[in-house]
This record gives C-alpha cells, structure tokens and sequence, in this order.
C-alpha cells in the first residue's frame, strides 16, 4: 500500500489500540451518544410547533434541526481543536520528540494524528442519523448525499485550516490559544447550532455570515432534510469554498513559521 | 576524512522566557543564554564518542541539533557530511535517536506495537517491518516481552525499547542522550554491555552517546569530550585526557615504620615535586606517601635512592592514575574558580 496512506492508517491504528484500551470509557461514548439524541428529542417535543416559522426553510422539525446540528457541530470542534491537541498531548506525553526524528513530516504528523478523531466523528454522525431515522423518525428519504459530503469536505477544510491556526499558536505559546476558544465560542453561538439564525437579532445575524459554521450547518441541513441540490446548495458552497482558499494559505505558513521558531528557540517539545 | 559527526564553532543561543514585569517595562529587550558556544568536535565512523558533562552542560542541546530537532544559531554542525540545517530529511535516514525519556512511548500499546508504529513512521513496509522488528526484540533480548503493554515494563526494558526503536531503520549513527539514566548498577552495566558488543561490535554502528556518568564515559567510550556551560574543554580518548590534564606521574611508597626524621628529610627531597604524607596506616607499612613527579624520564628511582640513602625501608612502590572522575573534577574546579565561583 502506499506510503502516504500507511502512515495516516498507522496513526489510527495506534489511536483505536489506545482508545479501544479504555475499554469502559469507550463503551460509555455509545451511551453518551444515545442520551444526548434523548435529550434533543424530549427537548423538541416540549417545544412542538413553537419556533415553526423559523425552523420551516428546514422542514419544520426542531429535532430534526438540531439532530444534524449537533451530528456536524463535532467537525467544527474536531476541525479546530484536534491538531493542537495532539500537539500537546505530544508535548506534554513526550512522543512529539520521538515522532520529530522519524522520517515523517510534521505536517503529516499533525494532521495524521487528529484522524481517529474525524473517523470517530465520522461513526458518532453516522449513529446520530441512524438513531434519528430509525428510532425518532427523522425523514432524509430526500437527502443529497453528494452535497452533503462535499459541504462536509469544505467545513473540515475551512475549520482545518483555523486548527492549524490555532496549533501554530500551542506550538509557540504551549497554551491560551485565542483562536480555537473565539472560534468555538462565537460559532456555538452565532452559527445556528441549536437554533436558527433567523431567531437572532439582524446586527448578528449579519455578523454569523462571517462565519463558516453558519454557511456548514445550513448547508447540511438543507442538503440532508431537504435534498437540495448541488446548484442550489451554492449560497452555501461558495462561502465555504472561499474561506478555504484564503485560509488554508495563510494557515500552512502561520503553521511553518511556528514550527520554525519552535527549533530556534528549542521548545518544540517544550509545555 | 568525512567524519560521522562534525561540528564547528557551534553556537546555540536560546532566548529567555520574559517575566511579566519585562514584557509591561521592556517589551522589545530580549535577553539570551547561551547553551553552546563554539563548540567543535570530530566523531569518527564505527566509533563510541561520548559527550561528557554535568547537567545543564549542553549535551542534549547538541544532540538535539545534530538530530534536527533544534536550530543552531550560528556555526555548523555536519552528520555524515550533511549540514543539519539543509539536509533534515537524508539525515533523518541516517540516524536512530535514542530518546530516554520513557514517555515518549505509548504506553498502552505493547512493545511490539509500539515498534510497528514508527516502523511506519519510517518508511519500513508492513513485511520489512515484522522482520525487523522481530530480529530487534532478540537482539535487545525483549522478544518474551514483546506482547506486553509498554506501562508494564521495568525501567531496563523500556531503555531496550528505545535503544531498539532507535535500530529500526538500520541508521549508520546512532545517537543515545543518557541511556543509562534511571537505571539500577547492574542493569546499566548490562546495556553498556550491549551497546559495546552488540551495537558497536557486531552491528559497527557509530554511537555518539551523552553522560555524565564518567565511569560510563571511561568503560564504553573510545573517545569524549568534557562539556561545561556550553564549551568543550577537551577532547580525546581517556588516556589523552589525563595525559594532557594531568601531564605529572603520581607514585605511593609505602614505607615500614620510618623515623621523624625521615619524612622531614623526604620533604625537603629535590628530585619530588609534591609530596603527601599519610601517616598511622596499619602496621608494619605504616606511613603513606604520595609523590608527584614533574619528570616521567626515571625521577622515581631518584626518589627512592634518596629515600633507601637516608635509611628509609620501602614495603611497597605503585604509580597511583587519576581516574577520569577526579580529572572532570579539575576541568569543573577549575572553570568555577575562573568564573568567580
């Protein structure tokens, strides 16, 4: 097989060996999965047709809203936080070093260790939909799959290149990192997770179009609930398609100058 | 002559951690401690050099710069002929790096596991990889342990692990920051054992190896260099060491029972340079003396025709070697003494 997908494969050996060794910890994300569908689905039945205007564009089911809202919010999470967590789970544990001398490449180090967190993220989604199709009676009869997969792409793409962002900055600050706390704090609140953003007041929801979160989420839903397709899905597309462009340049130099001043200033492996 | 490790005029200089008080008052003052400061040193192919020094000495700043992992600030370092700084992927190939800090494993994968993993990391296809890996844990003597989780193996055999991941790509140079570290006598003894025989003997292996334990420096290295603040003070094999620290010979004479008078005489003796005495040992030999000749060229037997001409009656004469611990001594006495200390 080849080499450049031998060692992304490696790392999720190693990362499913070590999870799966936490045997009760686990097992108890499968149950954590299932209550939190619970959750949402008593939630929605409590707030019945209530915010039925707003949620209408999305089919009208509030469980079914926040259901793909919650599947696909851990991309975002994942996106941002897992490349500089495994930065300093690899300082403070002591493998960065050990990784750093092998004949790998930091930039695949990084994004290869972070991609058991995708695949999980991948499975968790998978179970939410099921559980909502099959036990709660969420109707993706319609669904896109294609533009469901490629927003998907571009959400990790552009939520990736903030996670590289923020791991220059864990790489040279250690800690406090700004970009991965504004991101998840203003995207949680502005990005249409657990409500719509036609609920918010018009100064912030101008300010939610600044952020990718709000076009990802739209466009799953959209593309999930309502089986829009690939030309209408656009308005969605294309925002995500941009940030990405710029974003992901900017991240990879912001990514190689820490990395530069890390080994100038010996703290690569420093916490 | 391509050397296995070159460096020269070395120089790393890390800057210090502002304190808050600097960032308010001096934000654009940037202070520096110098870890390594022209340092140049010549390892040879296939053989052991160690790098000898206290804590805090430089040594793993300068590994970790032939290994890649840090930048150095001016001068050059060259592994195989290769600039650190231009060629990190085709050293990268070259070298093992033993890490001994035992975190660096994962520790609830098993040894075998672990191997595998930066096998891969290695470019070591899947079937390489087994044989490999396999022939390793015989040669560091794990194989019983192989299927063990990492968190349950001693302290030795987690030193083995490193030392074998460090073999896996097969490097030409091996490079070990303080292997023996942690470990109880016996086991240290053994890996210093199995780093002459197996790694250096068998498999010719150049190893360029830290310490600061001078009995390891004398027992495994062919050749070192004594390390303080960042300097190299000396380099060579242990013998050239002493030789060039210590150029005087030492000899003891035990003397039977001699009379005060005697030893007055000794002091005052021409042909001896210092002279101890140590008197009230066991009897019948009871008095000690220590004599340090300046002339290696048959001063000794001027000494003790001197000392047999005044009466004295010699029970026994042996040349008394300072070992590499009091000679690291006077280089770190001496550096202290010159920094004010």
């Amino acid at each position: 097989m080849a080499l450049f997908i031998e060692k992304p494969l490696a790392f999720v050996w190693r990362d499913f060996i070590n999870e799966t060794s936490y045997k009760f910890s686990f097992l108890l994300q499968f149950f954590g999965i299932f209550i939190s569908t619970l959750i949402f689905f008593f939630l929605s039945k409590l707030l019945g047709d209530t915010g039925a205007s707003y949620l209408k564009p999305y089919g009208g089911n509030y469980f079914s809203f926040v259901l793909i809202g919650i599947a696909f919010y851990s991309y975002l999470g994942i996106s941002i936080h897992s490349i500089s967590k495994s930065i300093r789970e690899g300082q403070m544990f002591g493998t960065l070093e050990a990784l750093l001398v092998t004949q790998t490449g930091i930039p695949t180090i990084i994004i290869s260790s972070s991609l058991y967190s995708f695949i999980w993220a991948s499975f968790r989604v998978a179970v939410y939909l099921l559980l909502g199709g099959l036990v709660f009676g969420v109707n993706m009869g319609n669904a896109n799959l294609v533009g469901a997969l490629l927003i998907l792409i571009l959400t990790i793409l552009s939520f990736g290149s903030l996670g590289i962002i923020s791991a220059s900055f864990i790489m040279i600050f250690k800690r406090g990192d700004p970009v991965s706390r504004f991101f998840t704090g203003i995207s949680t609140l502005l990005g249409g997770l657990y409500y719509p953003v036609s609920v918010l007041p018009e100064w912030l929801q101008n300010l939610s179009y600044l952020l990718p979160i709000t076009y990802s989420l739209e466009g799953m839903r959209l593309a999930l609930l309502k089986g829009y397709s690939l030309s209408m899905l656009m308005p969605n597309i294309a925002p995500l398609v941009i940030f990405s462009v710029i974003m992901l340049p900017i991240s990879i130099m912001a990514f190689g100058y820490a990395i530069k001043r890390a080994k100038i200033e010996g703290t690569l492996t420093h916490y | 002559m391509l050397y296995a490790v070159e460096t020269l005029n070395l120089t790393k200089r890390f800057p210090v951690q502002k304190r808050y008080r600097d960032l308010l008052l001096r934000p654009f003052y940037s202070k520096e401690i110098t870890a390594l400061k022209d340092v140049n040193i010549k390892a040879r192919k296939g053989e052991i050099f160690g790098l000898l020094g206290p804590n805090g000495a430089g040594k793993t700043t300068l590994i970790k710069i032939l290994c890649t992992l840090i930048l150095p600030t001016s001068g050059k370092a060259f592994v195989n002929g290769l600039d650190v700084t231009k060629n990190e992927k085709k050293i990268k190939k070259i070298i093992g790096y033993v890490v001994s800090d035992e975190r660096s494993f994962y520790w609830r994968l098993t040894g075998r596991q672990n191997l595998f993993f930066f096998a891969k990391l290695n470019n070591i296809p899947n079937r390489e990889a087994s044989i490999t890996i396999e022939r390793l844990l015989e040669f560091m003597e794990l194989t019983h342990d192989a299927d063990r989780m990492f968190k349950d193996y001693s302290t030795g055999m987690r030193q083995k692990l490193a030392i074998a991941r460090g073999l896996l790509t097969d490097p030409e140079i091996i490079f070990m920051d303080e292997p023996t570290r942690s470990l109880d006598p016996i086991t240290a003894q053994n890996l210093r054992k199995l780093i002459k025989e197996k790694i250096v003997g068998e498999a010719k292996k150049t190893v360029f190896i830290s310490t600061h334990n001078l009995h390891e420096a004398e027992e495994l290295c062919d050749r070192i260099a004594i390390i303080h603040r960042g300097e190299v003070k000396i380099t060579g094999t242990v013998e050239e060491i002493k030789r060039k620290l210590d150029p005087n010979r030492r000899y003891v004479i035990k003397l039977k029972n001699p009379q005060n008078g005697l030893l007055q005489s000794i002091y005052n003796l021409t042909s001896a340079g210092k002279v101890k005495v140590i008197p009230d040992g066991p009897f019948p030999c009871n008095t000690q003396i220590e004599v340090e000749t300046t002339d290696s060229n048959g001063s000794i037997s001027q000494v003790v025709k001197e000392i047999v001409g005044m009466g004295g009656d010699i029970c026994s004469l042996y040349e008394k070697e300072l070992s590499l611990e009091e000679l690291f001594l006077e280089v770190i006495d001496t550096e202290n003494r010159m920094a004010g200390r």
